[in-house]
């Protein structure tokens, strides 16, 4: 067993702290204002080899696995919840995934794209009728010939409205059921027949872009497809237990940052002439959200480490997923009632973490839909893969 | 060109320190280590130099074995190799024994430009470069501010007492100490990181180096007494004013 980090891996987390500190920070009270993307912050990470990990080096691999990545989304979202999510847009979805189940030519012309952020990436399974029921979904692709024709809509799409290149679920066959369902690498922008629209009501994530997409006869071409046909369901799977680790270090993230704040705010504020931190209940709460934050992350770390040996992870990954998420649910509401008012003040950090942590208990499968995989494997109905 | 810059580990500013059992520095500990600021910025316009000109970056440290991560900072950032001169008792030495050590080895190897910071956050005697230009008799710039390098001649900006600048020519070999606003010290890239790994880090003990005796001796070190409490002024906020102008022209030298 080995608990330490290397030289190596201390600096990235050093250097993506560093970045978060210098280039999200000092603008994110505008920006989340304004729910501003920075398309060329994206750039800067890219340039920084952030989308290359778990990637050859021949299409842009910067040499480190997941358990790199998860130490950066970590520091991302330290500060920013939103900040995180263009490592699975760019890299952890689309990129590893087509790193896997792509031709040879799929993997020259699209991963060193995402991996340098020349094209924006995205993956496209939610419907309006269907989330966590993914072979529910209605958006079906007919094969005409010499092209296929997508129809349906998506929805809760993270860079629908600003996306390139991405992965889109459909049914070949709905007959079939989820052997039925095929993945397609889609370009939404100059396509007729593709729609995109940006939700703008979110709780929070607000420097996260996510939108629709409507599919009226849009014409794709017949090399479109990754996999096979009908391997849909089995894709869409293998992709969500990866991003799904990413979620879980963007939970330590939040937490993290919550946690931090919170500390820091109960050294500071004194009440009945003592600081706050001085109570005992005051410091029961803060005990229990670092002790869940602290377990949380070897879940995290233990899970991107399988995942970088090739070892079966599904049920480690949700796990983490599971127990990160609540966690920084948990933290950021402990934090919320540590500030008192001013945690309910838009001017102190406290609310926006926990804003941003409800998405954690919904994106890549619910809290429910984790505790089915872990019970499913627990009880030896399902292999771990 | 073939270029050296020396770099210290310095314990994170942002950490509680405690004096040591002897009395004489701090307890390391249950410090975090950081490169010294002043450093990063010598480092990075050292690798702007060699990607400008080409040529041979080394990067020098002297401490104990926990200075290679420092050490590996400085690679990722873009120096060729390391030198880690091996010495577990560093922080005993004073300036003109770490200069000599330095010394001892640039000597004689012929470097066009030695780069350093302009001194340590944690002794901040701003001695080391000085001295060491001194040992090896060349011209040296202190707190340089901007530099440019043109067929064999440095230009700098300094930075005086009192905001003035003054600008400053020498023809190589020569030394620099850098000083805060020389330049913003880019991100490390993950790639950038992983070959600094791979770069060569030659080890060399200090008894190799080490031919003087340290001048000066650290006898005690030791908090500063707390101070008494500051003067609160009460009264109405014309009133305040009054009193504060009062006060700053007394006692201070910021009203006339
Ligand atoms: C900010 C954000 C970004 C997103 N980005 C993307 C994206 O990039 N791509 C994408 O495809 N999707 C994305 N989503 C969608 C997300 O993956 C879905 O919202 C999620 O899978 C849940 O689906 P749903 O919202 O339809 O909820 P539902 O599936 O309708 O679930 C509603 C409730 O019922 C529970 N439930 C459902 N089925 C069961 C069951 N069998 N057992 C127990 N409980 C159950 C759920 O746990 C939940 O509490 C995003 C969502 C958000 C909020």
């Amino acid at each position: 067993m080995q608990f330490k980090l290397t030289d190596e891996q201390k600096m990235m987390q050093d250097m993506a702290r560093d970045f978060a500190q210098k280039e999200i920070l000092p603008t994110l009270k505008e920006d989340e204002r304004d729910h501003r993307f920075r398309p060329e912050l994206v750039k800067k990470m890219a340039d920084l080899g952030f989308f290359g990990c778990a990637i050859p080096e021949e299409y842009g691999g910067n040499g480190c696995g997941f358990f790199e990545s998860v130490l950066l989304a970590e520091q991302l979202a330290k500060v920013s919840g939103s900040w995180r999510v263009p490592l699975n847009m760019q890299n952890i979805g689309p990129s590893v995934t087509v790193n896997r189940f792509g031709t040879r030519e799929q993997k020259e012309r699209f991963i060193p794209a995402w991996v340098k952020a020349d094209s924006f990436g995205f993956f496209a399974i939610t419907e309006p009728n269907s989330g966590s029921d993914v072979a529910g979904m209605g958006t079906t692709a007919t094969d005409r010939g010499d092209h296929w024709e997508l129809n349906g809509q998506k929805m809760w799409i993270s860079n629908a409205h600003v996306g390139d290149w991405g992965l889109v679920y459909a049914f070949t066959d709905k007959s079939k059921k989820y052997k039925g369902m095929t993945c397609f690498i889609v370009n939404l922008k100059d396509n007729e027949g593709i729609v995109t629209a940006p939700i703008e009501t979110k709780l929070g994530l607000h420097c996260s872009p996510t939108g629709e997409i409507a599919f009226t006869k849009a014409r794709i071409p017949k090399d479109s497809i990754l996999g096979e046909v009908g391997q849909g369901f089995k894709i869409c799977m293998w992709q969500l237990n990866n991003t799904r680790v990413s979620c879980a270090a963007g939970a330590l993230g939040i937490g993290g940052g919550a946690i931090e704040a919170a500390i820091n705010y109960a050294n500071e504020r004194t009440q009945f002439g003592k600081k706050i931190g001085s109570y005992q209940m005051v410091q029961a709460q803060i005990a229990d959200i670092v002790a869940e934050h602290e377990a949380a992350k070897l879940l995290v770390y233990q899970a991107a480490w399988l995942k970088d040996q090739g070892m079966p992870n599904q049920h480690q990954t949700s796990i983490a997923k599971l127990f990160a998420s609540e966690a920084a649910v948990h933290a950021t509401s402990e934090t919320m009632k540590i500030f008192g008012s001013y945690g309910f003040s838009t001017e102190f950090p406290a609310e926006r973490f926990l804003r941003d942590a409800q998405s954690l208990r919904v994106v890549e499968g619910t809290s429910n839909i984790q505790k089915t995989i872990i019970a499913g494997i627990a009880l030896g109905d399902v292999e771990n893969r | 060109m073939n270029i050296l810059v020396c770099i210290k580990q310095v314990p994170d500013m942002e950490s509680r320190f405690k004096v040591d059992e002897d009395g004489t520095w701090f307890d390391g500990a249950d410090l975090a280590w950081r490169m010294n600021e002043y450093d990063e910025y010598a480092v990075e316009q050292a690798v702007q130099l060699k990607e400008e000109t080409g040529g041979d970056l080394t990067v020098l440290c002297i401490g104990p074995e926990r200075v290679k991560e420092t050490m590996k900072k400085a690679l990722a950032m873009g120096c060729d190799r390391g030198v880690h001169v091996v010495d577990n008792e560093s922080f005993k030495k004073d300036p003109f024994a770490i200069a000599s050590i330095i010394a001892e080895f640039a000597g004689p190897k012929n470097f066009d430009l030695i780069f350093t910071g302009m001194q340590s956050q944690d002794r901040g005697s701003a001695q080391v470069g000085v001295l060491v230009a001194e040992m090896l008799g060349l011209p040296c710039a202190t707190t340089i501010v901007g530099f440019s390098f043109d067929n064999g001649v440095i230009s700098v900006k300094r930075e005086l007492e009192g905001g003035v600048k003054a600008k400053v020519t020498a023809s190589v070999p020569a030394l620099v100490t850098c000083q805060l606003g020389l330049n913003s010290p880019r991100y490390l890239t993950l790639p950038n990181i992983l070959k600094a790994k791979k770069k060569e880090m030659l080890v060399i003990p200090v008894a190799d180096l080490s031919k003087t005796q340290a001048l000066e001796e650290t006898t005690s070190l030791y908090f500063p007494e707390k101070k008494g409490t500051g003067l609160i002024l009460e009264g109405d906020v014309a009133d305040l004013a009054d009193q504060l102008i009062k006060i700053l022209k007394e006692k201070t030298a910021v009203l006339a």
